[in-house]
């Protein structure tokens, strides 16, 4: 697989701040994957994502060391247009990011910027409404639907760009359980119909995990660690300290750990850790009757 | 009987219309054309009849476009206040004119004819722009005015900053309801005020707004930039929303229509004084 | 003794650059937002016809031409256009005729604000005298006096009432114009001041 995103001694530090948000930051992800990024709060997760999509060092202020590549181009060279058709961009807060006044106006947005034209915007309009289930929402400001709604439709503005990375930061944080569901329902379903890389910041790591294909722990500006799940969650001592909440399967798996009933590689789905369980449990019937 | 209630409304910048309203089968450029000429026209005529028979004519197309004409109950105060107001500038104030006459008493003020005439033409024209300016607001969404910029070939960074002003000013009388709203949970009551204290705690309203607006300036700077937008070389727009309008033949002969309308009404004024008000009928009551 | 330390925020920092971005331009558009409420609620409240009186808009005019220069003096005019045409305090006509004498109204404040060095925050008696000299009094004056040519011009105001109508409109509109500017100006330019919005040029 080819590494579509590079990132090389990357530091950071915002105006006016005393430290850098990112400290010597290396990083490589390859096409397709799905890279889910968790830690702390103000750990530079956002700051980050931020980079990969260019906001910074485009339009926040700072001091920029190192560089950033999106198909081995650097993205300080990339104009606001190129960066849109490379990397989707959805934030934490819905309402931060609309631009129009109507749903429908909205997924065109992003649209007329890259210059695509009116048949294939309402063509990809109703693709991405389909996508996320807009499709009687079109007509709606906006502003007057909930939560949940409100951050599909940021999502949707994205995914019509049709963009080759999508990066979501924090999609979920302001959204109630039903909402929450809906927006992973929409990445799971992105991951497996669609060709695309998906990056997704999230304090929600029991999904994530289930999800991604690696996962990076970012941590005081720097990337602590960065794997697939299994081995992401083998030390979860580590993430309760940093006041991450670790999937309860992977809590679960720990404690038989510790316990020294299992000794193999940790599971994220539920399937996976009902296995486990129930071979625990087989393996102590064999020895109560063992011993009886 | 179809009640209001019963059909589909829409939320124009002031009012709430029925989506099916007559009015819509006109183009945005149409209607923004029909304020620009009704915000002009009262100008030329000095004819407070004239003036209040426009007046008229624009609270039928209220009628016509099927607005609620409740929703100018709030215009009730500056449409008395600016006619008192009117009054008694030209009473108090009635000049030294020798041709004036005498045509009452107002406690110890002598009233004259030709100021009063004066404060009708005025007032009747204040009456006639008001009415216009309203309508427009009433029976236009922030979508529409856009969109008959954006047909009229105005820069998309000036339509896209005038439709944002437009939903900020939205957004902000929300943020300030909540301010309101998190004032009165917490015990303050407006009742027992002084109206210093009203004035003081108004003018401190601004302060959470103006940083809201801040944080909101870089949210959105941002959003643009993830959306591709940049105000240097943004090049051509598919200007999608046009594709929702369509601009007929019946759009071609009202445009025409308002604007020979114009014309007609300055020709008249400058090449025959037709709108003058020497031949007003308010001129011969008052006589 | 203790030494006050005065600070130029007028002043460019050492390769320091400030060219006008995105950011300038959504927060003028804001600021338009703000003036169009400040602007139809100060009208609708004092209803006078197209005349003007105590209206709270004008410190929005020279407060936003303090912290934003140009666009705050873009907004000075757009602003009033659009609560005018709300509020039906002005038609389109008026409201086109009045835009010299807003662009100046606001303009007046950011000129000497940064003529003379002073600082948004009022920190001193310079910055106060020079924000109710140019900021409140001259402003108004010249807007006042304006705005009172126009009315006149379209014949919405006697002959006779111009003066009278003018230190009306001067006087009622500086009393808020000094109220609320002052309270803008101490509370909000410490914000406004760190904002990528700031200009400390006419542009940027």
């Amino acid at each position: 697989m080819e590494n579509i995103i590079e990132i090389n001694h990357l530091t950071w530090q915002y105006n006016d701040t005393d430290h850098p948000a990112l400290k010597d930051v290396s990083l490589k992800i390859q096409e397709g994957e799905f890279i889910g990024v968790c830690g702390p709060n103000e750990a530079g997760k956002t700051t980050l994502v931020s980079c990969i999509k260019g906001l910074i060092p485009h339009n926040l202020l700072g001091s920029y060391k190192g560089e950033v590549k999106l198909f081995g181009k650097d993205v300080k060279a990339l104009s606001a247009k190129e960066l849109a058709k490379y990397v989707g961009f959805v934030f934490a807060d819905p309402e931060a990011q609309f631009t129009s006044m109507s749903v429908e106006e909205e997924l065109a947005f992003g649209m007329e910027n890259i210059g695509i034209e009116r048949d294939e915007i309402d063509r990809k309009i109703q693709w991405a409404a389909d996508i996320t289930g807009l499709g009687n929402l079109l007509d709606k400001s906006p502003y007057d639907i909930s939560g949940g709604q409100k951050q599909r439709v940021a999502i949707a503005s994205v995914l019509a760009m049709q963009p080759k990375i999508m990066i979501l930061d924090e999609p979920t944080s302001m959204l109630d359980p039903f909402g929450k569901d809906s927006v992973f329902n929409i990445c799971a379903r992105m991951k497996a119909e669609l060709n695309m890389t998906i990056i997704m910041v999230e304090h929600t790591l029991d999904r994530l995990a289930r999800l991604s294909d690696r996962l990076i722990l970012v941590g005081e500006g720097k990337i602590r660690r960065f794997s697939e799940p299994k081995q992401f969650f083998e030390d979860v001592d580590e993430l309760a300290e940093l006041g991450l909440n670790p999937p309860s399967s992977i809590l679960f798996l720990d404690k038989l750990k510790k316990a020294g009933l299992y000794h193999g590689e940790m599971k994220t789905t539920v399937e996976e850790v009902i296995q486990v369980a129930q071979s625990v449990c087989e393996k102590q019937r064999v020895i109560r009757e063992a011993r009886s | 009987m179809e009640g209001v209630h019963n059909k589909k409304m829409m939320k124009t910048l002031l009012a709430l219309i029925p989506v099916k309203s007559p009015l819509y089968y006109f183009h945005p450029v149409t209607r923004l054309l029909l304020f620009i000429i009704t915000g002009f026209i009262p100008l030329f005529i000095n004819k407070p009849e004239l003036n209040i028979l426009f007046a008229a004519l624009v609270m039928l197309l209220f009628i016509y476009s099927r607005v609620s004409l409740s929703s100018l109950k709030i215009y009730l105060p500056v449409i008395i206040c600016a006619g008192i107001f009117t009054f008694l500038t030209f009473i108090f104030f009635p000049g030294d004119d020798s041709n004036n006459q005498a045509i009452g008493h107002l406690f110890s003020i002598t009233i004259y004819d030709r100021p009063i005439m004066d404060a009708c033409i005025a007032y009747s024209k204040i009456l006639a722009l008001l009415l216009s300016s309203i309508f427009y607001f009433s029976t236009n969404r922030e979508r529409d005015i856009l969109a008959a910029l954006r047909t009229l070939k105005v820069p998309f960074v000036v339509s896209y900053v005038l439709g944002l002003s437009l939903r900020s000013a939205g957004m902000f009388l929300e943020d300030l309801h909540t301010v309101r709203e998190a004032e009165q949970a917490r015990g303050l009551d407006y009742s027992a005020m002084k109206f210093t204290e009203k004035v003081k705690l108004y003018s401190m309203y601004i302060i959470p707004l103006l940083s809201l607006a801040l944080r909101r300036s870089d949210e959105i700077s941002n959003a643009l930039f993830v959306k591709g937008y940049a105000i240097k070389g943004s090049g051509k727009r598919a200007d999608y929303i046009l594709s929702k309008y369509n601009f007929t033949v019946v759009d071609i002969i009202s445009c025409i229509a308002l604007i020979l309308l114009l014309i007609l009404i300055v020709y008249f004024k400058y090449s025959y004084h037709l709108f003058d008000s020497d031949q007003s009928i308010f001129r011969y009551f008052l006589k | 003794m203790t030494t006050k330390t005065v600070t130029n925020v007028w002043k460019l920092n050492e390769g320091e650059i400030r060219i006008p971005q995105t950011n300038h331009v959504i927060m003028m558009a804001l600021f338009i937002g703000i003036g169009v409420v400040v602007g139809t609620f100060g009208s609708l409240a004092v209803p006078v016809g197209f005349v003007s009186a105590f209206w709270p808009g004008q410190a929005i005019q020279s407060v936003g031409c303090i912290w934003f220069g140009m666009w705050g003096g873009i907004a000075s005019i757009v602003f009033p256009m659009i609560s005018n045409a709300i509020a039906g305090s002005a038609s389109i006509a008026v409201s086109l005729a009045y835009v010299p004498g807003n662009f100046l109204q606001g303009m007046m404040a950011g000129w000497a604000f940064r003529l003379f060095k002073c600082d948004p925050r009022l920190k001193g008696g310079k910055d106060w005298a020079v924000f109710t000299v140019f900021g409140v009094i001259i402003c108004n004056a010249i807007g006042a006096g304006w705005g009172v040519m126009v009315l006149r011009m379209f014949g919405l105001i006697s002959p006779s009432s111009t003066l009278t109508v003018f230190l009306g409109w001067a006087i009622g509109n500086a009393v808020p114009s000094f109220i609320l500017g002052a309270i803008l100006l101490k509370f909000v330019s410490p914000l406004i001041l760190k904002s990528k919005s700031f200009c400390k040029k006419y542009w940027a």
